[in-house]
């Protein structure tokens, strides 16, 4: 994925899916919602582009970690809701700690003196 | 589910729903952006600002949904796709290199597949019979390098009814049937079959019924003699009327009675006839009268034996079986105790698989059959090196644009794809191409080859396209494609491709290995076409020749009309009158100069021998003929001593016989001939030679005048002799057709229709076989070097083309332009002097193979190869003219500059 880099620097794929998947953690949502979610969960420090944001949700989708149906939003129209299916949510978990032990790594190099 | 499967059925799933998912894209993003314009209408923007902002930040939602389209698709689908399509388009844009592509390929592929189906349908395709797997073919082996494939009634007869291992045991033997028409009776190919023919075949009748062993008796089944005919005949002979079955059909003036219509798919166990009745064997003695072949027992080699395999049995038990049983039959069945002590101790009966029944032909045309299948492989890899080195040189020419694309970060596996790609579209348009030609090439060439073998016998053979042709011809075109764009792929994405970039065309520093792969191929194109040249250079001399060759007779303007009398009542002097009846009517026929009769027609594969013996010469073999007087004139056969035959010689006036020059010589090697007497070894009956005529060839064109003998038709012994009349004429013979006609419904109305053609015809028909292997040699010769030609002035061109600066700088240094002519034309020499000799090494080599059918020609004729190698030095040296003549007018400055 050679995407335009975000002002925040650009997500890693997987990262980005990891981050959809945890957005879901909470139950359906469109899109939208979930680039919002996780543009104020991380203080504003990340944002989605559309650009990377929709080609991951269906990725995900195609790999059946995500399933969508179409219902309607908050402000009454037809939107596309995605949630986690059970093998969505597995992943999310093996992901969750992948990351940790990965981060933590990788600050432990970082702080060596 | 796991989720490499789920995203396979997503994507499959895609595919169908393709408008759905788009309108759903569109709409999902619309929502989006939705939502975006509202967040900024909060933020206190105006609609306007609001909308173009959204807008802004969307950008173009083409491209949106280009890439979410890209998660659902088959990546590789639309790459192959875009590939295609990019490669079209390369290859529009070079109409010249294209064409000659595909027409190469196309020729190649064509020629390839056509002889294939001949093949095929000659050699392989199994029988239209269920479980043909079980049908074997039964031989006698008699300790002799070629098996016996033809057997008498009484063996046949004992095998019939002795057997464990078969299911079935039974006969064949094609003939040719007498059936009354509306007007006389008229020639209707058919086959004799034994009872358990139509068992063993298994295939069920369209109408009726199909013979039994009870039909297999002397006067046939209670019921009376019954035939089977084929749907075809129905139709024609029928109008294919319903209540067929029960009618009669006359033939050889009896009457049978149709029990059966057979399916048109159903051709019976010979693959190259297709007979239109199938009659009992045992009518035999009535369908071929006067002949009989069933009572004349041992002397009658004529039927051709099958056998199915019973259920479970292998053909090592059958075998084992038949030894068993091999020598009780000889001594049960056989009468002769010569016979029977000649054949003791290794004399046994064999099977051999028979799933694609047994044609008499495939002995003679499965050698040509594959030599010319060789000839067309040869061109098919002609055309194949020949493209690849085209490829090679124009990838050369395009280095400079793969390496921009390399260095803009398409991979290399991308750029080889996107090349092969261009190579299997050229691969697969040729192949087309050939495939549309093939059907019509193999008719022609089965026409050629199976053309007539005798007047009213005709040979059919199925050429259609079946799965294992097109299987075939998927394998060539996928090998071509590969073969063709897989080392020119390679080469042309290569490492060296970055130092491509940097040194433009100054390629003077290109190491020498680059050069030595097209240079190889090359060479290999011209020694193929050499051997190709050569080969076909041997076949038309040896054609050349057999027409040059001395017939002993003059056949231009010689026309035969052949009349069967075996089935009409007169014999003897009342048969002799009628034939001078008819003889003397052709006599005025407009155009008709000589006319005479003969019993056996020159080089029809056919003869009549016999042993007679004189005192002074021994006991000789010599081929005999009976003819009518003016034979030796009408045929321009010199007569050299005595008297030609008149009609008072008749049985009464004593013996006469006409010696050939070979015979007398062999009779009376020291003295006179003429008025002595010869005697036949086995009638004991002396004859007076009246005359020495000149030697001419017999049976066959290709081997030399034997020594023969002419009696005349008024002493011959045969009951109810069937003669040809040959006829001098002068001016078209067509005419003679309808006149021969009515000439025979007139003085012989129960005749069939007399057969009408020129000698001509017969010869080129005997030719047949080397007719098609010259003409194709030469076409296939012609073709290759045609290719070669392109070849090497395209390689030589592009080449030239990418030394454009070296050779400008070579000028501007004072080089001289007839040197660098020189330059550029030896490179092509050179290839094709390293060709011409590898060529002709292999040429020489396999020229061998073609001895067999040459006639009067070495393998190694010195005058063929030495053309051979001309012509290919001039067509190379056409070839590099071009080029060479274009380097030298290159102008130093605008070539230093054109960098």
């Amino acid at each position: 994925m050679r995407d335009e880099s975000t002002d925040s620097g650009a997500l890693l794929q997987g990262t980005l899916e990891m981050l959809i998947l945890k957005a879901l953690m909470r139950g359906p949502q469109h899109g939208y919602a979930v680039a919002e979610w996780i543009h104020q969960t991380s203080q504003q420090l990340l944002r989605v582009e559309e650009g990377a944001l929709y080609p991951a949700l269906h990725r995900l989708e195609l790999r059946g970690l995500l399933k969508a149906e179409w219902g309607a939003s908050e402000n009454n129209r037809r939107a596309k809701f995605y949630q986690l299916t059970a093998e969505g949510k597995k992943r999310l978990s093996t992901e969750t700690q992948r990351w940790a032990r990965l981060s933590a790594a990788v600050a432990f190099v970082m702080q060596a003196s | 589910m796991s989720s490499g499967m789920h995203e396979l059925i997503g994507r499959l799933r895609s595919l169908v729903q393709r408008r759905r998912r788009d309108r759903e894209m569109a709409e999902e993003l619309e929502f989006h952006q939705e939502m975006l314009r509202s967040r900024y209408l909060r933020e206190g923007m105006s609609a306007d600002a609001a909308k173009t902002a959204a807008k802004k930040r969307f950008g173009d939602q083409r491209r949106w949904h280009e890439r979410l389209r890209e998660v659902w698709q088959f990546r590789w689908l639309e790459d192959l796709t875009r590939d295609a399509r990019f490669s079209a388009r390369l290859l529009m844009r070079s109409p010249g290199f294209t064409t000659i592509a595909l027409l190469t390929l196309a020729l190649g592929v064509g020629a390839t597949t056509a002889v294939f189906s001949l093949i095929n349908g000659l050699l392989l395709r199994p029988l239209p019979v269920p479980d043909a797997q079980q049908m074997t073919v039964l031989h006698i082996d008699e300790g002799g390098p070629q098996a016996n494939y033809s057997f008498c009634t009484p063996f046949f007869r004992a095998l019939e009814n002795r057997h464990d291992a078969f299911a079935n045991v039974f006969a064949f033997n094609n003939d040719v049937l007498q059936v009354r028409g509306k007007v006389g009776n008229e020639n209707i190919p058919g086959v004799l079959v034994s009872g358990q023919y139509f068992t063993a075949m298994q295939v069920a009748p369209l109408l009726g019924r199909y013979l039994t062993p009870e039909d297999d008796k002397v006067g046939g089944s209670p019921e009376g003699l019954a035939v089977v005919i084929s749907e075809p005949f129905w139709k024609r002979w029928f109008n294919g009327e319903p209540d067929v079955v029960g009618r009669k059909l006359v033939i050889a003036n009896t009457p049978f009675t149709v029990v059966g219509v057979m399916p048109k798919r159903f051709t019976g166990a010979d693959p190259t006839t297709q007979p239109e009745i199938y009659a009992p064997l045992s009518s035999d003695p009535i369908l071929d009268a006067p002949r009989d072949h069933i009572h004349a027992g041992m002397h009658a080699w004529w039927l051709t034996v099958m056998a199915r395999l019973a259920p479970g049995m292998t053909l090592q038990q059958a075998n084992a079986q038949l030894q068993a049983i091999s020598e009780p039959i000889l001594h049960a069945a056989s009468d002769a105790a010569s016979y029977i002590k000649d054949e003791e101790g290794r004399f046994r009966f064999g099977a051999e698989p028979g799933s694609n029944g047994f044609a008499y032909v495939r002995f003679l045309f499965r050698k040509p059959l594959v030599t010319m299948f060789a000839m067309c492989g040869g061109i098919l890899l002609l055309a194949c090196l020949n493209l690849t080195s085209l490829l090679m040189a124009r990838g050369a020419a395009r280095e400079r644009e793969l390496a921009t694309r390399l260095a803009l970060g398409a991979t290399r596996r991308r750029l080889v794809r996107q090349l092969l790609m261009e190579s299997l579209l050229l691969a697969l348009a040729g192949t087309t191409f050939g495939l549309l030609a093939a059907p019509m090439v193999s008719h022609a060439l089965a026409a050629m080859l199976l053309g007539g073998r005798r007047p009213g016998e005709s040979v059919a053979l199925d050429t259609s396209l079946d799965m294992r042709v097109f299987l075939f011809s998927a394998l060539i075109a996928v090998t071509a494609s590969v073969l063709i764009g897989l080392v020119p792929a390679l080469r042309a994405t290569g490492s060296e491709l970055n130092e491509q970039i940097k040194e433009g065309q100054h390629t003077s520093r290109a190491p020498e290995r680059r050069k030595l792969l097209p240079r190889a191929l090359m060479t290999a194109q011209v020694a193929l076409a050499l051997v190709l040249v050569a080969g076909a250079g041997l076949l038309a001399t040896s054609l050349a020749r057999l027409y040059r060759s001395g017939l002993g007779f003059d056949p231009r303007g010689v026309v035969n009309i052949a009349f069967s009398m075996d089935k009409q009542q007169l014999e003897g002097d009342e048969l002799i009158q009628l034939y001078r009846q008819i003889g003397d009517s052709l006599r005025t026929q407009p155009g008709v100069k000589d006319v005479s009769f003969e019993s056996q027609v020159p080089l029809s594969h056919r003869g009549w021998n016999g042993s007679y013996s004189s005192p002074a010469g021994g006991e000789h073999l010599i081929w005999l003929n009976s003819v009518a007087p003016e034979y030796f004139r009408t045929m321009r056969i010199p007569l050299f001593k005595g008297r030609d035959f008149t009609w008072n010689d008749t049985k009464a006036s004593g013996l006469k016989i006409i010696l050939n020059e070979s015979a007398a010589k062999q009779f009376f090697p020291n003295g006179e001939a003429l008025g002595r007497q010869i005697v036949s070894v086995r009638q004991k009956t002396s004859f007076e030679v009246v005359a020495i005529v000149g030697d001419a060839k017999y049976k066959d064109v290709r081997s030399p005048a034997p020594a023969a003998a002419y009696v005349p038709i008024q002493q011959d012994q045969q009951p109810k002799l069937s003669l040809n009349a040959v006829l001098r004429v002068d001016g078209p013979w067509g005419p003679l057709v309808a006149a021969s006609r009515s000439l025979a419904s007139r003085l012989a109305p129960s005749i069939p229709a007399p057969v009408v053609y020129p000698i001509d015809e017969l010869i080129n028909n005997s030719l047949g076989t080397e007719r098609m292997m010259a003409v194709l040699g030469i076409f296939f010769a012609a073709c290759a070097l045609l290719v070669t030609a392109i070849g090497l002035y395209g390689t030589l061109a592009y080449a030239t083309s990418r030394r454009t600066a070296e050779i400008g700088i070579r000028m501007a240094l004072g080089a001289q332009r007839s040197r660098v002519m020189t330059m550029v034309f030896r490179e092509n020499a050179v290839v094709a002097s390293i060709g011409c000799i590898t060529g002709l090494a292999a040429a020489v080599m396999l020229s061998k193979l073609l001895a067999s059918f040459l006639y009067e020609t070495t393998p190694r004729d010195p005058l063929v190869f030495g053309g051979s190698i001309m012509l290919l030095a001039a067509i190379a040296c056409a070839a590099s003219f071009l080029p060479a003549l274009r380097a030298s007018r290159i102008e130093p400055i605008a070539a230093i500059r054109y960098e």
